[in-house]
């Protein structure tokens, strides 16, 4: 199948490119991705980061103990493998509900179009 | 050579098995992927969670396995940074660049660099830096390998360096170890068998043990115990103890002793551990982050975060192993797998580690922290046939690791040399490439002081980080990006970060905020490369290639469009013709 696609492009050469890049549906596409991907990576980076000031300005509240030898630094650094593994579940679950569909309409706009 | 012990004969076996049935489990599937085109067979063929298994298989080194542990003993809380950011890294990767390079059609660094901005010199450039990369990351692996052979069977290390680091050329030279997906896979078992049961195990007994971390005072020796220091190693004491010093019973009150290699120490049962200088000495420090003021802390973490954050998108063999996905939707399902199966080994090697510090306390003393892992069973289940059981679990465990990083980064280096350097496809060529591969490291690695395993990693992330992490970011995000400014800012950042990181193995940089950075630059060489490549690339902005646009479009559209041309099928049409 992506060999008959290559062909139909090749044929089309440039158009079909800029026909793609000027899609309103494209530039959605787009921004769907960007609105997702870099919010996301720096909430995960201040969250790293404010472990790292915890630590180092308000150890006394990272020592509280919270269950035995448990305090709260441990929980929280044990949280970050929590959370990578959450944000990764949830960019899935967004490329699977929000992005998949965004490049089915632009497929659907091509093969509509060719 | 003393005559060897039930433990060491067994861990050997253990050793030597896992050795042959990952040469056979490899060699059952006949085809050899060396190239672009094997990974596009196996993509079809492999399910998602076997794809995970050798993701993470590859992904978890012999310092993964061993380093983790040892730091964890050593440093407590602010070593969790380790595994936090190995598995963040992976992330980072998922999120900004696995997708848009598997569209681009490129399957190594140096191809991307071609495709994206056509230019030879900035591949050549790639090609260096993937060595560059590849033979400091083998570095602690075949320390690592080497100080498991010395651990179980007393050889001395440069034994275990030669020997693995010949097993493994020998296996990568005749084919079959990277075929199969099926084989890292296995490894990844093997390797969360080995940590799960011996954490178990110590989980148990220490429920039903009176001892806990929870005091204001150093660790102690649960018996009688005798410690042979192989380096020179600086101790502190914080209660005074008695100490067989060679022989000679001494009283060592409040203060700092230097102890030389060979030394050996004999503390009774109940004695307070002394600690290796640098280290929290009190169990409540350890257990809190930053405790007794360590310095450069907030600067070293912050420097660490951002290696390991953007240093993995840029390890070679963990880039080329995405490809091994049919498509976009099923690589995000290995990615979810991939990030759960990680973080339970982690956090096993955590535990593992948290557990020495009551069952192994003497590493603490001869700096030989590394070996936490493969120390604890024998320390919790004794000497008996199930001590050496678990040992050579744990052992074979050990060198599966070792085995799958191993191959995996001497089968990219030559995968690059024999393609960029020797200028052929040819088979013989891939075998000369892979012997290089492998050699050089183990020349350095005979030759330079051993650092802690993932201290050494985490200098290669700041590498890999300082490299290829801009050219590949901006590569992708940024269709600004100009030759001139992508080969400025792999130089600026390759030359710092690796010109920091050849001082501080030199091992000689002292204390101070300077020292800090030495050993962990990607706090100033990452943005700095950045910052060159942005700028160099203004500055040459009528050398953007003519087709910009269309790669842009080519690696942000989906694939199911047809536009990400296969190389593959490009090559072969041509070959055809």
């Amino acid at each position: 199948m992506s060999a008959l696609n290559e062909r139909s492009s090749e044929s089309t050469g440039g158009t079909v490119y800029e026909q793609v890049q000027a899609s309103p549906e494209f530039a959605d596409l787009r921004s769907r991705l960007r609105r997702f991907v870099f919010p996301m990576s720096a909430a995960f980076l201040i969250w790293y980061l404010v472990y790292v000031l915890l630590a180092s300005y308000a150890p006394s509240f990272m020592a509280i103990k919270v269950l035995g030898n448990i305090n709260v630094g441990l929980i929280i650094g044990l949280l970050q493998f929590v959370t990578t593994f959450a944000i990764t579940t949830i960019y899935v679950r967004y490329a699977n509900k929000h992005l998949d569909p965004a490049a089915e309409r632009i497929r659907e706009r091509i093969e509509g179009a060719a | 050579m003393p005559v060897m012990s039930i433990e060491a004969i067994s861990a050997l076996v253990a050793m030597a098995l896992v050795a042959i049935a990952s040469a056979v489990i490899g060699s059952l599937g006949v085809r050899v992927a060396r190239s672009t085109s094997d990974f596009l067979v196996a993509s079809r063929t492999v399910g998602p969670t076997a794809n995970a298994g050798a993701i993470s298989g590859e992904y978890l080194s012999a310092a993964s396995f061993l380093g983790i542990a040892g730091l964890i003993l050593r440093d407590g809380v602010d070593a969790l940074w380790y595994p936090v950011g190995f598995t963040a890294g992976y992330l980072a990767l998922v999120l900004f660049v696995a997708a848009p390079l598997r569209r681009s059609g490129a399957y190594t660094v140096p191809d991307f660099a071609e495709a994206r901005l056509r230019s030879r010199t900035l591949r050549k450039i790639c090609t260096v830096f993937v060595a560059v990369i590849g033979w400091l990351y083998l570095l602690p692996q075949l320390q690592g390998a080497g100080l498991t052979l010395t651990t179980v069977t007393g050889l001395p290390s440069w034994v275990g360096m030669v020997a693995s680091a010949v097993v493994v050329v020998a296996t990568v030279v005749l084919g079959g170890m990277r075929s199969i997906t099926f084989v890292q896979a296995f490894q990844y078992w093997l390797k969360l068998t080995a940590v799960v049961v011996p954490a178990t195990i110590a989980v148990i007994f220490f429920v039903s043990d009176a001892r806990t971390f929870n005091r204001e005072a150093p660790p102690q020796f649960p018996e009688r115990t005798t410690v042979d220091v192989r380096t020179d190693v600086t101790l502190q004491v914080e209660e005074s103890v008695l100490v067989i010093y060679d022989g000679i019973p001494v009283s060592w009150e409040p203060g700092s002793y230097v102890v030389a290699a060979g030394s050996r120490l004999e503390f009774g049962g109940g004695a307070k551990v002394p600690v290796v200088a640098g280290a929290p000495v009190e169990d409540a420090d350890w257990l809190v982050p930053y405790a007794g003021d360590r310095e450069g802390g907030l600067l070293g973490t912050y420097s660490l975060i951002i290696a390991l954050f953007l240093g993995t998108m840029g390890l070679p063999h963990v880039l080329v192993r995405f490809y091994t996905n049919p498509d976009g939707r099923a690589a995000r399902r290995t990615a979810v797998i991939v990030l759960a199966m990680l973080g339970v080994f982690y956090v096993a090697v955590t535990l593992v580690g948290a557990l020495s510090r009551l069952y192994n306390p003497q590493l603490l003393v001869s700096g030989d922290t590394d070996a936490a892992v493969l120390l604890l069973p024998a320390a919790v289940l004794g000497s008996g046939w199930a001590g050496a059981l678990l040992g050579a679990l744990v052992a074979a465990g050990a060198w599966a690791a070792f085995l799958s990083t191993s191959s995996g980064l001497i089968v990219s280096i030559a995968g690059v040399l024999s393609t960029d350097v020797l200028r052929s496809g040819k088979v013989r060529d891939f075998r000369l490439a892979a012997v290089i591969a492998g050699a050089a490291p183990l020349a350095l690695s005979l030759t330079v002081t051993r650092l802690d395993f993932s201290e050494a990693v985490g200098l290669v992330f700041a590498v890999a980080a300082s490299t290829f992490c801009p050219l590949l970011v901006l590569g992708i995000w940024w269709r600004g990006l100009t030759d001139r400014g992508a080969i400025a800012g792999v130089l600026v950042g390759g030359l710092l970060s690796a010109g920091a990181v050849a001082l501080a193995l030199t091992g000689r940089v002292g204390d101070g905020t300077l020292a800090v950075l030495l050993y962990r630059p990607a706090l100033v060489t990452v943005p700095a490369a950045f910052l060159v490549m942005a700028v160099v690339s203004s500055l040459t902005r009528k050398r953007r290639p003519a087709d910009t646009e269309q790669v842009m479009l080519r690696m942000h559209a989906p694939e199911r469009l047809g536009l990400s041309r296969d190389r593959l099928a490009e090559r072969l049409r041509s070959a055809g013709r």
